[in-house]
């Protein structure tokens, strides 16, 4: 059965398309150009063309490390995750590659975290917190410290799990919570009742005639009191006239002060005369003192010419022809 | 309504259909793999196949590059604002650079452009193939070489290039879109796509391209000449090749999603 098509395009010729040839070669040069444009673009936002060195963080677990991540340091991309595999000792390595121009933000004392979140993805972080330390090495392998923010879910629930069942255990039937709750019931019934707080307080009715007698009692005496701080009063009035009244206590010992201020200015003058004496006094004995230092010298120079005088007798009475013999001559 | 003989010939039938399927395809696979090995021969583009070369490459791809260029540029601005404004107002805009270059680039271009050149380039093409076929117009000197081969290089040409001049515009779109006209967000970029484009998800890339390529440029064509005759009109012929060819996009891209996501 011959079912050929009812219409066809017309066939297109070389004459149809104006310098087919060059048209055809620029498309060819357009898609190369592309092509390979977009290979080298992929290569340079991979990295590959850039100098890197190698940093080895040890991690207790890859998760939600891939390969391609980068690692931040104040929220810039200065590295990216090359490889994770698994080390000799059962942990992650977790390789990256830092480009020479970014690795001087990495000292050796840089801190590295590895911070899951929940919603996202997971962050590698850098923390240096001295600049001025040496740069990290080529190859270092450094600890990555873990931040899981899942990992504390675990324990959040935990936590809540336990504090539903502590606020089980207090709400429940029989619970000191609901039995003090039903005291309180009771407590607002008594004070709703005619015995009202007073009856609560004292537990009994008799207890409260008792309390009421005493205050009504109170009031008793309160109203003597009141009548003798009247009287009280009237003897304060009285008072006040007797002691500062025109006639009273005070004027009069203002006047006896004033008397006593006369008195004490006379005997003020009086100490001074005595004063003045006594300095009169204390001339005269200065003037005996130096007396009696110039009789000593005096007393002295006596003895002194005593003193000549009996040896000048004593040279005489020697010298002397009718001196007397004091000699005793032994035979 | 069936009578019982005709119950007891189904299976008959499905048999017999399931076998003239994959005899079928069969055929088409075979001579697809023959243009393929004869695209991949250098004698393929010597002086004397040029013209017919460049007119097929020309009329293939011209044509289609503005409206294509147009029309992906429209669609993936609007798709990049949604997924922007989205990531935005749901405080995940660290992720809605990544989200667009997946979702444009990896996923939606190569299928869109793919099926663009199929049915405003190919399968056209593949009709008139087939017209040549039952009019035996085309069947002096060498048929394959002077009317096949090109339309089949021209389709893998014309679906490369569009899906390049689609990712270079989409780049730039979704570059415009978050960052606007300033260069200060340039390097933060090209990190962010350098981060989506890792070796796996670039050869997949290139894989996918390629193997679309080659199924729009090459299942029409061989279906065109090595198909059977049978009862329908030409449109109904195109109709069945785009389904056929419909079915091998969506493997393809399923399979690309597995290899992606998987």
């Amino acid at each position: 059965m011959d079912d050929r098509p009812e219409h066809l395009e017309a066939p297109v010729t070389a004459a149809a398309v104006p310098h087919l040839a060059l048209k055809a070669t620029l498309l060819l040069v357009l898609m190369i150009v592309l092509v390979c444009g977009s290979a080298l673009y992929v290569m340079y936002a991979r990295g590959v063309f850039e100098p890197t060195q190698r940093l080895v963080l040890i991690a207790e677990n890859s998760e939600g490390v891939v390969a391609g991540m980068d690692l931040t340091f104040s929220g810039f991309p200065i590295g990216r995750v090359r490889r994770v595999e698994l080390g000799p000792e059962g942990n992650a390595r977790i390789l990256i590659d830092v480009p020479r121009d970014d690795a001087h933000w990495l000292r050796t004392t840089s801190v590295f975290t590895l911070v899951r979140n929940l919603v996202g993805g997971t962050n590698l972080r850098a923390y240096s917190g001295i600049l001025t330390d040496p740069p990290l090495e080529d190859g270092a392998v450094r600890t990555v410290l873990g931040g899981d923010a899942t990992a504390e879910v675990p324990r959040l629930i935990a936590s809540a799990r336990e504090l539903l069942q502590n606020l089980n255990v207090i709400t429940a039937a029989g619970s000191p919570l609901s039995e003090s709750l039903g005291g309180v019931q009771s407590l607002t019934d008594k004070l709703k009742g005619p015995g009202g707080a007073l009856g609560v307080l004292l537990g009994s009715d008799a207890e409260r005639q008792k309390v009421l007698l005493t205050l009504d009692r109170t009031n008793a005496l309160l109203a003597r009191l009141d009548s003798l701080a009247a009287r009280v009063d009237g003897l304060a009035a009285k008072t006040d006239s007797q002691v500062f009244g025109s006639n009273g206590v005070m004027p009069e010992a203002r006047a006896t002060v004033v008397e006593l201020r006369g008195l004490l200015g006379d005997a003020r003058a009086s100490i001074k005369k005595v004063d003045a004496v006594l300095q009169e006094a204390q001339a005269v004995g200065a003037n005996a003192r130096v007396a009696t230092t110039d009789l000593g010298a005096l007393r002295s120079e006596v003895d002194a010419s005593l003193r000549k005088v009996e040896q000048l007798i004593n040279e005489v009475n020697r010298k002397w022809p009718f001196a007397r013999d004091t000699e005793f001559k032994l035979p | 309504m069936r009578t019982p003989s005709d119950l007891q010939r189904l299976p008959a039938n499905v048999g017999t259909a399931a076998l003239r399927w994959g005899s079928d395809w069969w055929r088409v696979v075979h001579f697809g793999a023959q243009l393929l090995a004869l695209t991949l021969s250098p004698a393929t583009y010597g002086r004397r196949h040029r013209p017919a070369l460049a007119r097929h490459i020309y009329l293939g791809t011209a044509p289609n590059l503005l409206w294509f260029s147009v029309l992906s540029a429209l669609i993936s601005l609007v798709l990049i604002r949604i997924v922007v404004v989205t990531a935005y107002s749901y405080g995940l805009s660290q992720f809605a650079i990544q989200l667009v270059v997946r979702v444009l680039l990896l996923e939606l271009i190569p299928t869109t452009a793919a099926l663009f050149v199929a049915l405003r380039s190919t399968i056209p093409r593949g009709a008139e193939l087939a017209h040549m076929r039952s009019t035996r117009a085309a069947l002096r000197g060498e048929p394959v070489l002077d009317e096949v081969l090109p339309r089949v290089v021209a389709g893998i040409f014309a679906v490369w290039t569009l899906v390049a001049v689609s990712c270079m515009v989409a780049l730039i779109g979704a570059y415009v879109m978050v960052y606007g006209f300033a260069v200060g967000g340039f390097a933060t970029y090209t990190r962010t796509v350098g981060a989506v484009f890792s070796p796996e998800v670039s050869m997949i890339f290139l894989l996918k391209t390629l193997f679309l390529s080659l199924a729009v440029g090459l299942i029409p064509m061989a279906w065109a000449w090595t198909g059977p005759w049978r009862a329908g009109s030409a449109a109904g012929r195109e109709l069945q090749v785009l389904v056929r060819l419909f079915v091998v996009i969506l493997l393809i891209e399923v399979v690309s999603l597995m290899g992606n996501y998987y």
